[in-house]
């Protein structure tokens, strides 16, 4: 019989983890250890090597790319010298392997280039922009969680059933709507029509004065600063982004818990905890206990994809996060911000899925690496 | 005993009956296209109209018309046929990459560990952007929307040719082809590609609508298709700024037309590989 894999859901193998089919098995505590440092450092090896490789390749990729900033910046209206003069000035005169030299050495010293339209150092621009993408992706995720494993608990428990169906509807429909298109269809119901949600006009009201940056989250630092007015007014404006994102990435988790729990509630732990006369409850926390690593995977996948994903409801909301800079660098030809973001983004993504492999492989035990 | 084609005939009618819904959807979407080529439209899908201006949904528009006065009805329809032309161009580019690729990493299993552990690195890029800089950076031009729809989805369709592969090279057919001296490329073709052919047709499907939400995004940006062509992403972004004071209509129905075909193509990939798991079992 050939063995069906889960056709809709192609992220969910994208670690290369390997469950095995023999039945679990406690190894002797020591050598799992070891096993698990093994890992460790093999991953952490790995994944110096890919950010060295995510670098070389942006850097490539946009070097070597058709378009001339040079030609961006100066404008349409101006003359042949003064696209050299602003060509010298970015440095993009050089050979291009002095200024992949000059690029990868200024990482090491904290130097990722300034930005050629706003002349700030982009290290500092991705200071200032982090923590607003950090703070709506990770409510968003933490809401697409919550959503999505209640209802796809219901559609995995009542298999067959009519909650079945109608979780199938709900995740399908949630699945199906651009993030963009949410964004605003929310923004029409909740502020133009209610009136319950505040103008998609960034993280605070205009009239506002924003809080000292003491963390960069702004609700955090509002708290800081005992500003209650300017909390509240954050809060309310983390809304509409969160529940853009968190409703839309709801659909697959609950797609990837309805799945997965259908299927651990005819194993045979199920069955035997089942026959042992267990209540219900007890027996369908066994069968999610059985699938949180596989959640958990995915919810790491999600969070990293959403860093970038996240920039176009970041613009429909002036959320001015990292996602809104990158796309603004890109449609300026800004390579160093267009580096710069590629840079953090690599970095964040392949630290979740260095993360991962780790945190599943200490949650699993039938999980091997292949050595 | 049925012959090849008839049992093909007779597995596509039973995936008919099976499936009535999904194939309802296929259906309206074939329509759809269709329509966006030869129907006639009732205006002039990219000719404004400053007399109207802008106009909710009435007898004479059916979904309204936009600031310029343009027919919101006869451009939805008209933007069909860029966007889903060019999501199809883009699905059949990583087809026709990935699969071979996916057969042949999948083989050579000393190397290709390493390849796809190279491939998480690239995964490791935020792809949306990586299009978006990738169609801005060459001028804007529609061939590398279809690249960029490609480069996203090639390594999707290599891990998962590959896992598969990787399952069905212990089945005991597969020892026997080896065993009988079945040269390795044949036996891709003959024995292995045939069991890996549903999956490969449901996560076509995905890849389609994978793409129409990537075309929509990139034109919402203002990247890849420019007015005054129509398509659904830039009619949405045109419409955006409207939707604050209530006019919805210019935005809605071309987001709606992308969330249809979308779910339409997400509830037939699950039908189809449901009926894979069916036939096989």
């Amino acid at each position: 019989m050939v063995q069906q894999s889960s056709v809709s859901c192609p992220e969910v193998n994208q670690l290369s983890i390997t469950t095995t089919s023999t039945p679990p098995t406690r190894k002797g505590g020591r050598s799992r250890r070891v096993n698990l440092a093994v890992l460790v450092l093999k991953r952490l090896g790995f994944f110096a090597v890919a950010i060295f490789s995510v670098l070389s390749i942006s850097f490539l990729l946009i070097a070597l790319a058709p378009g001339d900033p040079a030609r961006v910046i100066a404008g349409s209206l101006a003359t042949a010298e003064q696209i050299d003069a602003i060509r010298a000035d970015l440095g993009l005169d050089q050979p291009i392997l002095t200024r992949y030299f000059d690029y990868i050495t200024g990482i090491f010293t904290g130097d990722l280039g300034t930005s050629y339209f706003s002349r700030q150092p982009v290290i500092t621009e991705i200071a200032d922009r982090l923590p607003s993408t950090l703070e709506l992706v990770l409510l968003s995720v933490g809401v697409a969680i919550v959503i999505g494993v209640i209802l796809g608990t219901i559609g995995g428990y009542f298999r067959g059933r009519w909650p079945e169906s109608g979780s199938r509807g709900i995740a399908s429909a949630l699945q199906a709507i651009p993030d963009f298109f949410f964004a605003l269809l929310l923004i029409l119901i909740f502020f133009f029509y209610l009136d319950w949600a505040p103008a998609p006009s960034g993280q605070l009201d205009i009239l506002i004065t924003p809080p000292d940056q003491v963390t960069g989250f702004v609700p955090i630092d509002s708290l800081i600063a005992g500003d209650l007015e300017a909390f509240n007014n954050a809060l309310a404006h983390l809304v509409l982004p969160v529940l853009t994102l968190g409703l839309v990435y709801a659909g697959y988790f609950a797609k990837i818990t309805r799945s997965a729990l259908a299927e651990s509630m005819q194993s045979q732990q199920v069955q035997f905890a089942r026959a042992s006369g267990l209540s219900e409850w007890r027996t369908l926390r066994y069968g999610l206990v059985q699938i949180r690593s596989s959640i958990l995977t995915y919810a790491g996948i999600i969070f990293a994809s959403l860093f970038g994903g996240a920039a176009v409801v970041e613009t429909i909301f002036s959320w001015n996060g990292m996602g809104q800079w990158a796309l603004d660098g890109i449609l300026r030809l800004d390579i160093p911000v267009i580096q710069g973001f590629v840079l953090v983004a690599g970095i964040i993504t392949l630290l979740i899925y260095t993360l991962l492999d780790i945190v599943v492989a200490w949650l699993d035990p039938r999980i091997s690496y292949g050595n | 005993m049925a012959t090849n084609t008839e049992k093909k005939q007779s597995n596509f009618r039973d995936f008919l009956q099976m499936h009535k819904f999904a194939a309802a959807g296929a259906f309206f979407i074939i329509v759809l296209i269709l329509a966006s080529l030869f129907a006639p439209l009732p205006y002039d899908p990219e000719a404004p109209n400053p007399g109207v201006g802008i106009s909710p949904p009435s007898a004479d528009h059916w979904f309204g018309t936009d600031i310029t006065g343009g027919d919101v009805f006869s451009r939805t329809i008209a933007a069909a046929w860029i966007d889903l032309s060019l999501a199809l161009a883009g699905t059949f580019l990583s087809l026709i990459i990935g699969v071979p690729l996916g057969l042949l990493t999948s083989v050579k299993k000393r190397w290709s560990d390493n390849l796809v552990r190279g491939m998480d690195a690239f995964q490791a890029f935020p792809l949306l952007i990586l299009a978006l800089v990738l169609v801005s950076l060459s001028g804007n031009k529609l061939y590398m929307v279809v690249v960029a729809i490609a480069l996203i989805n090639i390594p999707r369709y290599m891990r998962l040719i590959r896992s598969e592969v990787l399952t069905l090279r212990e089945a005991r057919f597969m020892e026997a082809t080896t065993a009988v001296g079945v040269p390795l490329p044949r036996a891709l073709r003959k024995h292995v590609l045939p069991n890996v052919m549903g999956m490969i047709t449901a996560q076509t499907t995905l890849t389609m609508a994978n793409a129409i939400v990537v075309i929509a995004t990139l034109s919402f940006l203002g990247i890849g298709v420019a007015p005054p062509t129509p398509s659904w992403g830039s009619m949405i972004r045109a419409g955006s700024s409207n939707m604050i004071s209530g006019e919805w209509w210019v935005a809605f129905f071309p987001g709606l037309f992308v969330l249809l075909c979308v779910w339409i193509l997400n509830q037939l990939s699950d039908a189809i590989s449901d009926f894979n798991t069916r036939t096989i079992r």
